[in-house]
Parts: structure tokens; sequence; C-alpha cells
């Protein structure tokens, strides 16, 4: 079975500021037998299928707005489909937005341990990857000191620190991988190298494309919600180049 | 009820985080704090000493020991308070949270009821020790029930916050409106009265409010110190898990999309 499939996957979404936004509206909505939910629908994705094999690296294209980051919503189970199945199989961890769920008055451990807990994880497993962690972010005095004394740089490597140490079956990173200095993401790179060679599934979405080749095999080239291309890295890029 | 069960499945699964959140929220509140739970303290015990000032001496209220009824019944009411305002911004405060992770989001919802809950539990505590020394002059018998009546505050809160939690993530409204709903509740609720003192031919009435009830409970076990009528404390568990069920089904039916709007 492979790590992901999606199969004929629409989302619609609705514009919820065009829906009644306050009771009154909604009384004089009532009143009036005017509809109430009058949201303009827009779809972000069309009937795609995509499918990810155990082990796979792919990378998503295109343009802002296109619908990658709704893709791997719908893959990490945070979206459902408005239409079309999703299916996944073994631990997904999805790093959509850096840093969601820390604490800024709490220690870096205990934003280690609340993040970890947020991604479903027990104590136990937790505990056997903590060394790792802290050690793979780099950051000095990081159990003990408070998140909101560590600059936006630090605070964005612990986040990525905590993702890529679970070792999750599927990683999902959402154009995240701009984090730290230098040093910080040529390390990163490298541990999603790692990650990969040990049979990780990864799936990237981002915008640095040397990035992408260096560590994709394929990429999915998504345009105003539908697939437009599908295949080895290098012919997706090449032909993507040319286009933008 | 299916629906319900295999929902709770999902969040044992993240009791961890549950863990997790309560203690974040007490630590986060008591942190740099120096006076801690003292805070907390103060402010029930301010307006306990003004309600029983004004209604033992301006209007008044003719109970014995009026002091200790107050305190039965006022850190219960501060307790619904308290976390129910929580219910009108809890999601949003976590939306980076909820547009980024996959996990049943009611578990913010119970975070803080729990969180609030050991902060009672402390709260009553004291309580009991005070009116078993200065008002009964022996530890009653009642107060073996209130565990049940714990039971029965826990479900009814979280009852009646996921709806309010819900309808805020729609409407900004409920900030607006659920001040003033506490409000007249307060006044609608045997928090500075004996509910014995409502009208016998509007009590039927009176008692649809289920925090009437929940007092009243707390008023019989902690106050008068004798067990509650079966059919008052059948009544109620009955209708803290109506409310539970309904709450949380309703909750359900949206939660999917919170993501999208948060």
């Amino acid at each position: 079975m492979p790590a992901v499939v999606l199969r004929g996957v629409s989302k619609r979404f609705y514009f919820y500021e065009h829906r009644t936004s306050s009771l009154r509206e909604w009384f004089i909505r009532r009143v009036l037998r005017r509809p109430i939910h009058v949201g303009r629908a827009a779809f972000t994705l069309h009937d795609v299928d995509l499918t990810v094999g155990r082990g796979e690296a792919v990378a998503l294209l295109g343009r802002n707005g296109s619908g990658k980051s709704t893709v791997l919503r719908l893959i990490a189970g945070i979206y459902q489909t408005s239409s079309g199945t999703v299916r996944t199989e073994g631990r997904i961890t999805a790093v959509i937005e850096l840093g969601a769920g820390f604490h800024p008055e709490l220690t870096g451990a205990e934003n280690i341990a609340l993040y970890a807990a947020v991604l479903g994880l027990t104590r136990r497993e937790l505990a056997e990857h903590y060394e790792e962690i802290v050690e793979f972010a780099a950051i000095p005095d990081l159990p003990d000191t408070p998140l909101k004394y560590y600059s936006s740089g630090m605070e964005a490597r612990l986040a990525f620190s905590v993702a890529v140490c679970l070792q999750p079956d599927i990683l999902l990173l959402d154009e995240v991988l701009a984090v730290g200095d230098q040093a910080f993401r040529e390390r990163c790179l490298q541990r999603l190298r790692q990650y990969h060679a040990r049979g990780g599934t990864l799936v990237l979405v981002s915008h640095e494309l040397e990035q992408l080749r260096e560590l994709c095999t394929r990429a999915v080239w998504l345009d105003q919600g539908r697939i437009l291309m599908d295949g080895p890295i290098d012919m997706v890029l090449e032909r993507y180049r040319e286009q933008e | 009820m299916i629906g319900a069960v295999g929902r709770m499945r999902g969040v044992w699964r993240y009791r961890e985080l549950l863990h997790s959140l309560v203690v974040r929220n007490l630590k986060v509140k008591y942190q740099r704090s120096l006076l801690g739970f003292v805070w907390t303290l103060v402010n029930p015990l301010f307006t306990v000493a003004v309600l029983g000032v004004v209604f033992s001496h301006v209007v008044r209220i003719p109970l014995p020991h009026y002091w200790a009824f107050l305190l039965s019944g006022y850190f219960v009411w501060n307790f619904m308070l308290q976390t129910l305002n929580t219910g009108t911004y809890i999601f949003a405060e976590h939306s980076r949270l909820t547009r980024s992770v996959a996990f049943p989001s009611e578990i913010l919802v119970f975070g803080a009821a729990g969180s609030r809950l050991i902060e009672f539990a402390v709260e009553v505590a004291l309580v009991l020790a005070v009116l078993a020394i200065f008002h009964h002059h022996v530890v009653p018998e009642s107060y073996l029930v209130l565990p049940v009546l714990l039971l029965i505050q826990l479900l009814l809160v979280i009852g009646l916050a996921l709806p309010i939690a819900t309808l805020s993530v729609f409407y900004y409204d409920v900030h607006h409106a659920l001040p003033i709903a506490l409000t007249t509740l307060f006044y609608l609720s045997p928090v500075f009265y004996p509910a014995e003192m409502v009208p016998a031919a509007a009590r039927d009435l009176y008692f649809l409010n289920p925090i009437a009830g929940l007092l009243t409970l707390y008023h019989d076990v902690l106050y008068w110190g004798r067990m509650p009528s079966p059919e008052l404390l059948g009544g109620m568990l009955l209708a803290a898990v109506t409310s539970f069920l309904a709450g949380y089904a309703l909750f359900r039916r949206y939660a999917a999309i919170f993501p999208e709007i948060v």
C-alpha cells in the first residue's frame, strides 16, 4: 500500500466573510427569508489524483494560491475533502506553520513536550527522541529558557527540530526550509536526506527550486487547483521554469 | 451516541495532550505571579464579602451564618462563569494550532475545563474545611456526595462550553452576548439567595436553568450538610449527561470546518 493516495479530491472553500458575520444580520436574513449561507464557493482543488509511494520524496510546485498547502492539509487530515477520498498509511507529521502550539511563556523543554503531545506522541515516545531534538536544535540553554526570549529564527529551529527528529512515516513540510541561518539550513537538508534514506516519505512545498531538486526525485506541478504535470523532478522543473 | 463514543476514543489517544494542556494552563497562569493562587481566591472572596455585607445588613436574607451560605455556592458560580467565558476565545487563541495540526480540537475545551477544575478543587477543599470548622463544628456526612457533584459540574460546563465555543467561531457576537447572559443568570441562579425563596409557582421554570440545580445541590451538601434529594441529584445527573451529549453533538457537526475559518 502506498503512503498517500488522493483519489478525485476536490476542495471547495466558502468565503465565510460573505456569510452572515453577526447575529443581527442573521436575524435580518431570517426575517427576510434570505439565504443565510450566501458564501461564494471557490474551488482551490479540482479533481486531484495523487499517489505517493512509501519512501518517495515528492515536491509540490506552483504559484501562490495554486493549492499546494491545501493538498498538504488534506493529506494531514486538517481539512476534510469536499469530494473524493484521502487515504494515508502511517504516522504523519505536518509542519504547516512553524511553532504553532508553542507558548511564549513556557520553556524550550516544556514547549517540546507540548508540541510532541499535539502531534499525538506519548511521553515515552518523546523521551526516546528528546536528547536528539535538543542536540539538533543546538540552542544554548534551550531547556530552561522561556520561548519569548528566543529570536524568531531560534523558535523556527526548535519547531523544525521536533518535527524531523520524531521520525514520522510521512513528513509534510510547507515552505519551512527557509528557517535559520545558512549552517542550520544545511543541517536541515542533511537531516531530511537522512530521513529519506531511512525510508521516510516526504512531501515538500517550497519555492526554492534548487533545494527541491536536491531532496526530491519527483515533482507535481499544481496550477489553479489542478495537477498540470507530474513526473521526474528535472523534467517538471525545466518546464516550470520555462513557464514562469 | 455511537459517534460520540468513537470520538471519545480518538480523544483518549490524545490524553497526553490533555494533560499537557492542563499543566500548561496552570503554569502559564501562575508562573510569574508572586502570590499565585492567592489571586485566584482574592477576587471571589472579595465578592463574597461584599454580597455578605449587602445581603445581611441592607437587604436581609434570613439565613443563619449567611456567609457560609455564600461560600458554599459562590465558587461554583465563579467556576461556571470563568469556564464558559473561556469558550468564547479558546479557538481564536489556538487558531494557528487548529490550522496546522490535525487533532481533536475539543481537547482545548476539555483542557480549559480541566485546569479550572483543579483550581476549583483547591478552592472547595478550603471551603469544606472552613465550613466544617466554623459552621458545622463537625464534618458532615453529606461531604461524601461531593465527587458526584464535581462530575455533574464538569459534564455540565463542558456541555455548555462546547456550543458556546462553536458559535464563537462563526459569530463574534457571542463575545458581547455571553457576559449579558451570565449577568442575567447571576440573578436568576441561587447565588446570593436560596432557591427556596423563589415562589413555588415559578420554581419549575426557575429550575430550567441547570446552574440553579447545581447550586442547590452544593447548598444542600456544603451549607445544610444534608444529603440532596434523590430527585434533584438524579435529575441533575441526567441533565448534565444530556447537555454534555447534546453540546458535543453540536460541536462535532461543525468542528471539521474550524481549520478553514479560525
